[in-house]
Order: C-alpha cells, then sequence, then structure tokens
C-alpha cells in the first residue's frame, strides 16, 4: 500500500489516494487521515500528483 | 410484605382509569439502556453478510460498530452470522484461520468503543462513577475461560473479567458485573468514552495477574484464558450484546432497525447503488471533465470525516448531465465534508458541459460510496 498525492485544486485541502497492493485505489482522504499520518510516521512519503 | 396477584386493576366504574400511587419509577434509564450499539448484529454495511479476513492493522471494521484491533494480518476472518440464539437472527462469528502463537506483544480483541457522550453518565474517574453490567450470548468451539476487558481512551486503566463457555458449540447467555472507575480520565465528549475488548489470544504483554479489579495499566486478558487464535478453525459467535448502567442485566433492548442502523451511520454511512442507473447524488460540471456532487448523510456524523471508499473501479461510475453520459475515468475522489454532507470529485474523459447540473449515474450494482467517522 502506499500514497499518492491527487492534483491539487485552488483553495481545497490537499487529497490523496491510497493505492493497494492490487493496484487499486479504494479509498481518497486528507492529509489529516490517521492511516495516512500513520503511513507517514512510519517514515514513507507519499508520490507525487501526476502533471 | 404481601404479594398482589391480581388479572386485572380497574376504576371503581370498572373502567380502566384507576391510579396508581406508590408505585416508583424505575432508578435506570428506559431509553439508550444498552450503550453498545449494534449489539445484535443485524446491521453490516461493509460486507454485507460476507467473511471478511482482518488484513488492517489496529483496527479494522466489520459488522458496524465492531471491530478487530490486532498487530498480526490475517489470523483471523468476521463475518456476519445467522447462526443466533433464540429470539435473535444474526450474531458476529470470529474464525481463527491459523494456530498462531502469540508473542508477548501480540494483541487480539473484538471491540467496540463507546463514543464518550453514551457513557458520561457512567461517571468513570470521579467518586461517584457508577456499576455497570455486560450481558451477552456466547457460542464458542473452544469450551473454557475468555477475558473481556473495559479501558479508557488513553490506555491507561483497566478491568479485566473472565467468563467461561461450558459447551462447545452451544449458545450460553453470560452477565458480568464490573465496579465503576473512581480514577483516571474517562472522556465524555465524542471520543472514545469506553474501549470493550473482547479478547482472542493477545501475548502475555497485556495479561493481568487478577481479574475483576481496576488497575493503572492496559491489560486485555489474564493469563489462563483461551487463546482463539491458537487454534486453527476455532470459532467465537457473539450476539445480544448490552452494557448498561447498574448492577442488573435487564432484557436485551430492542431497538427498530431503522434506528439502530441511523445510530450507525453516526459513525459510518455506505450509499449503494443496488443497481444499475440509480442515482447517488446531484452534481454540476465544473468543466468538460470534472464535477462535483453534494451527497447529504443521513444523520449528522460523529465527526467530520476525513476519507472516501469506493468501489476501486472507476468504470462503476458515471456522471449524467444533460445529454451526456460518460464512465468516470478515474474513481470518485473526497472533496471536502462536514459532520452532515460531502462533497465527491468525478472526472471523465470528456464531454460535460460547464455548468450544467447532473447526477451521479452507477455503472452497475457494485457502486456505492462511504464515509467513516469511527471511533
Amino acid at each position: 500500500m502506499i500514497f499518492k498525492m491527487l492534483p491539487a485544486v485552488e483553495g481545497e485541502p490537499q487529497i490523496l489516494a491510497r493505492i493497494d497492493d492490487d493496484g487499486k485505489c479504494r479509498l481518497t482522504c486528507t492529509a489529516e487521515y490517521p492511516e495516512f499520518q500513520a503511513w507517514v510516521a512510519e517514515g514513507n512519503e507519499p508520490l507525487p500528483a501526476e502533471e | 410484605m404481601s404479594n398482589l396477584k391480581v388479572t386485572t386493576i380497574n376504576d371503581k366504574d370498572g373502567g380502566s382509569n384507576a391510579v396508581l400511587y406508590g408505585v416508583a419509577a424505575p432508578t435506570g434509564s428506559m431509553g439508550f439502556r444498552n450503550r453498545i450499539l449494534n449489539g445484535d448484529c443485524r446491521i453490516d454495511q461493509r460486507n454485507a453478510g460476507a467473511s471478511v479476513t482482518i488484513t488492517t492493522l489496529n483496527g479494522q471494521y466489520t459488522l458496524d460498530r465492531w471491530n478487530v484491533n490486532t498487530n498480526q494480518a490475517s489470523k483471523v476472518s468476521v463475518q456476519q452470522s445467522t447462526t443466533a440464539p433464540a429470539g435473535f437472527t444474526h450474531a458476529a462469528l470470529v474464525t481463527s484461520l491459523s494456530a498462531f502463537s502469540s508473542a508477548a506483544g501480540d494483541y487480539f480483541g473484538f471491540v467496540q468503543y463507546v463514543e464518550g457522550f453514551n457513557s458520561a453518565d457512567f461517571q468513570w474517574g470521579t467518586a461517584n462513577a457508577q456499576a455497570v453490567t455486560l450481558s451477552f450470548r456466547v457460542r464458542a468451539s473452544i469450551t473454557g475461560t475468555y477475558s473481556v476487558a473495559f479501558g479508557n481512551s488513553a490506555g491507561a486503566r483497566s478491568y479485566v473479567a473472565t467468563f467461561t463457555v461450558d459447551s462447545a458449540n452451544t449458545y450460553e447467555t453470560k452477565t458480568l458485573n464490573i465496579p465503576g472507575d473512581t480514577s483516571g480520565t474517562w472522556l465524555t465528549d465524542s471520543g472514545r468514552g469506553l474501549r470493550m475488548w473482547f479478547d482472542l489470544g493477545s501475548g502475555s504483554t497485556f495479561n493481568q495477574a487478577s481479574a475483576n479489579t481496576w488497575t493503572a495499566s492496559n491489560t486485555l486478558r489474564t493469563s489462563g484464558s483461551v487463546s482463539l487464535v491458537g487454534t486453527n478453525g476455532a470459532t467465537f459467535y457473539i450476539t445480544g450484546v448490552q452494557l448498561e448502567a447498574g448492577s442488573v442485566a435487564s432484557p436485551f433492548e430492542r431497538r427498530d432497525y431503522g434506528r439502530e442502523l441511523m445510530m450507525c451511520q453516526r459513525y459510518y454511512y455506505r450509499l449503494k447503488s443496488e443497481a444499475t442507473g440509480t442515482r447517488m447524488g446531484s452534481l454540476f460540471c465544473d468543466s468538460t471533465t470534472v464535477a462535483t456532487a453534494l451527497v447529504s448523510f443521513p444523520t449528522s456524523m460523529r465527526t467530520r470525516p476525513l476519507s472516501l471508499e469506493q468501489s476501486g473501479t472507476a468504470a462503476d461510475y458515471m456522471v449524467i448531465a444533460g445529454a451526456a453520459n460518460p464512465a468516470c475515468n478515474s474513481v470518485p475522489a473526497f472533496g471536502i465534508s462536514t459532520i452532515d454532507c460531502a462533497s465527491v470529485n468525478l472526472t471523465v474523459a470528456s464531454g460535460l458541459t460547464t455548468g450544467f447540473g447532473g447526477q451521479i449515474r452507477a455503472a452497475n450494482a457494485n457502486a456505492f460510496l462511504a464515509w467513516s467517522a469511527e471511533l
């Protein structure tokens, strides 16, 4: 599982996509989401958004 | 003291307007006696009765409000079961998927967190702490002593009670009295008011030397308790779970299905398409490729959701706006939320008209949108 940034929208919070091991995204979230924060706390960094 | 036994009591005219004096009202609340939500396991928004293997560490929700908390993936599965005792239609079934020897620091629990607003009247953490009573029906393939632990949000207070399963694969009713805790900090707001943990085989780090006493620790079981995860295929069914104020177990509180569902939706709401072509929310087109929908929740959620779940397949979702009806080419994405509604961002390859109104259209029955505000 990894997290990847979605393209930013001005004035809106940064949204992240959780990519599961099978390559599917079943969840999107803000940076406040506890699972994302725990993943970052483990030393991980989200992939940047695609242009 | 006399014991009056009569069939009817009538007024002086033979009618039914007699007034009774000196009949004390019950001291406990007559409404919302049971602080456990989905205690009879009827609600399963996430999995609709399908078995789910627990792969998410440190908290994966199964049946509504019921969580498996473990640090080991794929050791148990949970399923809503129709193998239920008399008076109930459903139970939660926990199945061990291996013969796992727990290391000292491993933990496995079938857990429900009670919101602080719903346990505040227990007054735990004060000199006026109230006793509570836990009752439930349990059926297990392994006989012996099991543990159920209560703790606070900080993991700094614990009480381990034990119960015995006397006969394998047979429903038994258990009742446990828990004295109120006069120490520690117990939340009385929208946070975790208390944790109720049915232990499935945690390691020795979490052993409590003696049951039935409050300690300043995070203990989950007694050393002699059954380890369900230690036996491949072992099963543990539970239903009719009720936690109430006072020292007497009253009959299981029957709440109507709609009310129980709404109470669960405060913590998790899944909007299901159920059929091809159903509409799942109104939207407007931001551009030729992006639309924003707004979905209202059926009840105010506990907190503002921070995520959106969906099927994982973009083509399960379509945007219908004017003559256009394109399928999404990205999965719906979380936008922004309040406790009462959330926006959803939908992306298509082309074909929308900026400013047009429209709807989210389910391309099939797999489409769903879900928001969580679990404890």
